[in-house]
């Protein structure tokens, strides 16, 4: 549970709303009927008390007994009420609308900006907590679109129209009544004040108290082998205690100032309505629908403020997601951006990398005066122990992180020079992981580029050799890929994604451990794909099975950021250094190893 | 709706002060509740009759403060008395289940999820707090207040609150209705709000596959697309729910101009006063909020059962580790004679461990050596019988492991699992987990047999720095070696370690073993690795495959036969060569 930032001042809380609210300008139209709704019904809820305080005073007291008056005041009475069922219903529906379409805004918004983001951004941010910004909090916020803000101005209407009418009805005895505000006001900001207090502690509480739990769960072998069950359970009744007194004590902040009291203080109103009506009858006459319409319009106030009450927690949560929504959309890491020059146009697909250095954290170089050339059709293979560096080549051509120092160029061009669109048109990547995406076979290999067409599509798999199993699926191409392909095998989905590639016939292939998690099945399937697929292309392969690159036109050999061999499988086998090695490594072959170990 | 009362009998009746009380205070508020109405109706006749005098005026007004000075006070305690029990509950139910939780053994465990077992201890309790206190109290208060009010109005006029109450039942059906249509759209929404959910996911796990495609823009419009689906399902629960309001108030305003209406008609013909048909009315919209409260409460209480009932199935599970009423509690000392024939984990089909034999002496190292899933692990975890149900026997200092309590055989075995967990406390608590009481200058020793000292004074606030989740972030070796003085400050008869030197490099192996080897003098050690180096030393050498002994000696002699061993130990020794560059 995120128990950062619980404590925002009162003036970023103020900011937070003041932006968030800032959504709302694009919906004036709705938000004028909305208002309109609302001021409609709010003229009921004042005129219907009236009505009848007519009908008490003029008809009822004075035993008047005007048929047609007193059916006009009927029909008036129920007329108003259906009125007011329609104005309500729609003002309680736009209301919604409104909130909905200002949350759908900024769930585009936070996506749009986490899309635009750098992999630096993804790489130390866990996944799980972006999803948790962009849809659950969001979420709350909408929590308060709908429940805190649509209930305050309805309430902020409803008591301005109530007191209206009042100050028709009889101006002193609404002065009196005004006596109230600063007590409701100052019963809501106590109960701000120490709600605030005692309902983030029982939060927290009930953080800890799930962080124990979950921990325990998580560390209970250990827990029980070291017979710390007795120990662990006394620590967690603590914890549990704690957490009770603090839920006791919410329970009397809310018992004290929330509903008791303010039915306390319409007590008071009542007091205040009765003795001023009762005062002035000792010198004359009251009209009885006057004291009607006044309890009548208590009765009224009161329920909104209860409501508004209720929802003040509702409010903090949602502003302290918002700040967090906020600080994603605030967010500077972006993507490395190009500088683009004219209109390069990558022909030949030649990568060359001259005297790269590259460090992630600024501080030590991951990537050490690295150069080399991939020409039109030839493939480069990078080979070498996990972290050292293969990987960070890949990132700094794809455009995913920044480089400072040396220059990575295709056809003589930087690669800041083209085009966004250039380089992704130009230059596929295959993960060793290949990615499916939820829909349907076809949609997996077109990804959104309308400019395949479903020929394209099948030609690709027929040129990767897809084809073969994905016409075996009940729909063939139109079969639903089901949690992120887990039904396929790994090499299947590799397939796929190799169509992917294909489809979009990219000049240079990157390959990214492509073939690591390949099952036996389709190992040769896989092989004899790549092989075609290298055909007139330039090809960037890190490999983890050295077997798979045995006829790459070179092959660079890393250790810790640096080439220390370079040449064709041969030439590096007859170097019996590093790279023949971590042949032997491979091939198991036990006489040699044996040979090389000595 | 009754069946959760009765399941929850036990505990209202442990609390029946405090639910008596409650319960009793609340009928006590809705008879108080009447006053006020009454109060307007009589001041309005004196007024109207022209009979009102300061003193009865003061009375009056008195009796009504004095009411809502006891309402504000009973309506405080009851919310005490009922609120507070509820939360009583789920603190009772909550410590239940967690020492249920550190009872059960680690079957338990392989077969429940961890995030299922929370969901439990969390929106479960609190769905059966909801019941015990807000469904109690609505049950209550509706009853209550419902009846108190129609018999004050049957009091003022029977008749004018029968033609009343008429609409009533429309306005409690028609909610429930929309109640049933809202739960099926809202179902709707909460699915394309998890199908949003999923996108998100998808799209953040796939970020780099959009990058290299370059399709960021289409996916941000499919996105878009999805989020209209959300609020297109979300509009739907709001026509829905906009319902409610506009209905109750229609239905309110017809009953409020019947009684208008009809009470005007016997106030003109003298069976009813003015001042009780303004009372009448005020009671009429004490009614509103028993006949609403009702329709929530079968929600309350429909989750509250389904939620009580997965709780008690939970509780319920059996302890299946469990110890003979005769058990030796003393400490299990003494050489380890392990035969088993077979063990299969429970509901799995194959045998994870067969005919494993091999004996230790005290003072004498083993090694256990094996690829991936051999069954190393297992073989450890039937010793500190985290597992029953092998065939076989595993004696220890003469007696069968089962024949002690749980105590007395773990506290011969300091354990070093193989994932290193360590707890969200300082490194000291964390070392000294096994005994919180050790001292300072103990810690630091196990700390110094595990290689880790001069890390920890590195950290910021050295043995007092917080680590695990919520802590510092180590490094996996710091963690191992951690979790290594953790079972070093036991001074065990026999320490384990499961791969648990796999993150360090190998000088610091060597440091460490050196450091066992001096310190534990006379007493047993156990080690599975997949690092052959780790375990060169010991006295026997096992080698599993696929739960079997392959190969046992020592290095020496397995050296000398072709084999797993020595192909194993020649191929490390060549890894080792490549990570250092050749």
């Amino acid at each position: 549970m995120d128990t950062e930032n619980l404590s925002l001042n009162g003036k970023e809380q103020r900011k937070v709303l003041m932006r968030l609210l800032s959504y709302a300008k694009p919906h004036k139209k709705i938000i004028f009927i909305a208002f309109f709704c609302l001021l409609m019904m709010t003229l009921g809820n004042i005129f219907s008390p009236i009505i009848i305080k007519i009908f008490i005073d003029d008809y009822l007291t004075p035993k008047n007994l005007d048929r047609s008056a007193i059916i006009g005041l009927g029909t008036a009475y129920m007329g108003i009420q259906i009125a007011m069922v329609f104005f309500m219903y729609f003002q309680l529906l736009k209301f919604q609308q409104i909130a909905l379409s200002i949350i759908q805004q900024l769930r585009i918004d936070i996506f749009s900006k986490v899309q635009s983001l750098g992999m630096k951004f993804f790489d130390k941010t866990p996944g799980g907590s972006l999803v948790s910004r962009i849809t659950n909090d969001t979420e709350a916020i909408k929590d308060m679109f709908v429940s805190v803000i649509s209930t305050f101005i309805q309430s902020a209407f409803q008591l301005t129209g109530i007191f209206i009418a009042m100050f028709v009805l009889n101006v002193k005895l609404a002065f009196f009544c005004m006596l109230i505000l600063p007590i409701i006001f100052l019963v809501m900001r106590t109960y701000r004040k120490y709600s605030s207090i005692y309902y983030l502690d029982m939060r927290e509480r009930l953080s800890q108290l799930n962080a124990k739990i979950n921990e325990s769960l998580q560390g209970m072998a250990i827990i029980q082998v070291f017979r710390q069950e007795r120990r662990l359970r006394k620590e967690f009744e603590d914890i549990n205690e704690k957490h009770y007194a603090a839920g006791m004590k919410n329970i009397k902040v809310d018992g004290l100032l929330l509903r008791p009291a303010i039915d306390l203080i319409y007590a008071l109103a009542l007091i205040i309505v009765l003795s001023f009506f009762g005062i002035s009858s000792f010198n004359s006459p009251v009209e009885i629908g006057v004291i009607y319409a006044f309890i009548n319009y208590i009765d009224r106030f009161f329920e909104p403020l209860n409501q508004v009450m209720m929802r003040l927690s509702l409010f903090q949560q949602a502003i302290i997601a918002g700040e967090r929504v906020f600080r994603i959309m605030d967010e500077t890491e972006l993507a490395p951006g190009q500088q683009v020059q004219g209109d390069h146009l990558i022909n030949d697909g030649v990568v060359e990398f001259k005297n790269v250095n590259f460090s992630y954290d600024g501080k030590r170089d991951v990537l050490k005066n690295i150069s080399f050339t991939a020409r039109r059709g030839e493939t480069v293979a990078l080979v070498g122990h996990t972290g050292s560096g293969k990987s960070s080549i890949i990132n700094l051509m794809m455009r995913f992180y920044e480089y400072q120092r040396g220059e990575i160029s295709i056809d003589g061009v930087s690669i800041k020079k083209y085009s966004d669109a250039e380089l992704r048109k130009q230059m596929g990547l295959v993960l060793q992981d290949a990615f499916l995406f939820y829909g349907t076979i076809k949609d997996n290999i077109r990804l959104h580029n309308p400019a395949i067409t479903d020929q394209d599509i099948r030609d690709a798999a027929h040129f990767v050799q897809a084809h073969t199993f994905i016409e075996k699926l009940p729909e063939a191409y139109n079969h639903e890929v089901v949690e992120r392909g887990s039904t396929f095998s790994s090499g299947q989905r590799q397939l796929i994604a190799f169509a992917r590639t294909i489809a979009a016939n990219p000049k240079i292939l990157v390959l990214d451990e492509a073939t690591a998690n390949i099952d036996t099945e389709t190992e040769e399937a896989i092989q004899f794909a790549l092989e075609k697929m290298r055909k007139g292309r330039t090809t960037i392969a890190i490999a983890h099975r050295l077997s798979t690159i045995q006829d790459a036109d070179q092959i660079l050999v890393l250790h810790q950021g640096e080439i220390v061999e370079r040449g064709t499988h041969q030439e590096l086998l007859a170097l019996q250094k590093l790279y023949y090695k971590m042949y032997l490594l491979q091939n198991g072959l036990a006489d040699r190893i044996q040979k090389a170990v000595n | 709706m009754v069946k959760i009362f009765l399941d929850l009998k036990w505990f209202f009746k442990q609390e029946q002060k405090a639910y008596g009380l409650g319960i009793g205070l609340l009928v006590f508020v809705a008879m108080l509740q009447l006053i006020p109405p009454r109060v307007i109706g009589v001041i309005v006749d004196l007024i109207q009759n022209d009979i009102l005098n300061l003193r009865i005026l003061f009375k009056w007004l008195g009796i009504l403060a004095a009411a809502a000075i006891g309402m504000y006070a009973l309506r405080y305690y009851w919310r005490i008395m009922i609120f507070g029990s509820a939360v009583k509950l789920t603190r009772q139910m909550r410590n239940r289940l967690y020492s249920h939780f550190t009872r059960m053994s680690q079957a338990f465990y392989q077969r429940r999820r961890i995030g299922d077992l929370m969901a439990h201890a969390t929106n479960d309790l609190q769905a059966i707090q909801q019941t015990a206190g807000a469904g109690v109290l609505t049950l209550v208060d509706s009853l209550t207040t419902g009846g108190t009010v129609i018999i004050a109005m049957a009091f003022i006029s029977w008749k004018l609150t029968l033609i009343c109450l008429i609409p009533m039942p429309i306005m409690a059906y028609l909610t429930s209705y929309y109640g049933s249509l809202l739960h099926k759209s809202f179902h709707k929404a909460q699915e394309a709000f998890s199908d949003l959910n999923d996108k998100t996911q998808e799209s953040i796990n796939g970020i780099k596959v959009i990058k290299t495609f370059g399709q960021e823009q289409e996916d941000i419009e499919s996105f878009k697309k999805q989020s209209e689906d959300v609020v297109k399902k979300n509009m739907t629960v709001a026509r829905i729910d906009a319902l409610f309001d506009p209905t109750i108030s229609i239905i309110v305003g017809i009953s409020f101009f019947l009684s208008i209406a009809y009470g005007s008609k016997y106030v003109l013909a003298g069976d009813l006063t003015i001042g009780e048909l303004v009372s009448f009315s005020t009671y009429l919209g004490l009614l509103i909020w028993p006949m609403l409260a009702f329709g929530w409460l079968f929600n309350i209480v429909e989750r509250g059962r389904a939620s009580y009932d997965r709780v008690m199935v939970l509780l319920d599970e059996k302890v299946d580790i469990t110890e003979k009423e005769t058990a030796i509690h003393a400490k299990a000392e003494g050489a380890i004679q392990f035969n088993v024939m077979e063990f299969t984990y429970p509901n799995e089909d194959s045998p994870v461990l067969k005919n494993i034999h091999f004996t230790l002496l005290p003072g004498q190292t083993l090694g256990v050596v094996g690829k991936t899933g051999s069954g190393k692990t297992t073989l450890l975890k039937l010793l500190i019988r985290e597992f029953d149900g092998y065939t076989g026997e595993i004696i220890f200092g003469g007696h069968n492991i089962e024949e002690y309590t749980l105590e007395g055989l773990r506290r011969s075995i300091g354990y070093v699992p193989q994932d290193h967990f360590l707890f969200s406390a300082t490194v000291a608590d964390n070392i000294a987990f096994a005994d919180p009481e050790v001292s300072y200058s103990d810690i630091m020793e196990a700390a110094k047999s595990a290689y880790i000292h001069k890390d920890i004074l590195q950290f910021t606030d050295g043995y007092e720095t917080v680590v695990g989740e919520r802590g510092v972030s180590l490094s996996g070796g710091q963690k191992q070696r951690i979790s290594i003085a953790r079972a070093l400050i036991m001074h065990p008869e026999i320490l384990v370690l499961d791969d648990s030197l796999s993150a360090v490099d190998a000088k610091t192996e060597e440091i460490i073993l050196k450091n066992l080897k001096e310190n534990r003098e006379g007493k047993t050690t156990i080690i599975t690795a997949h690092r052959l180096s780790a375990i060169q030393h010991a006295n026997l050498i096992l080698v599993l495959d696929e739960g079997e002994m392959i190969q046992q000696g020592t290095h020496e002699e397995l050296m000398q036969k072709d084999g797993w061993y020595q192909t194993m130990y020649l191929q490390q020794q060549l890894e080792e060569l490549v990570e250092h560059g050749g």
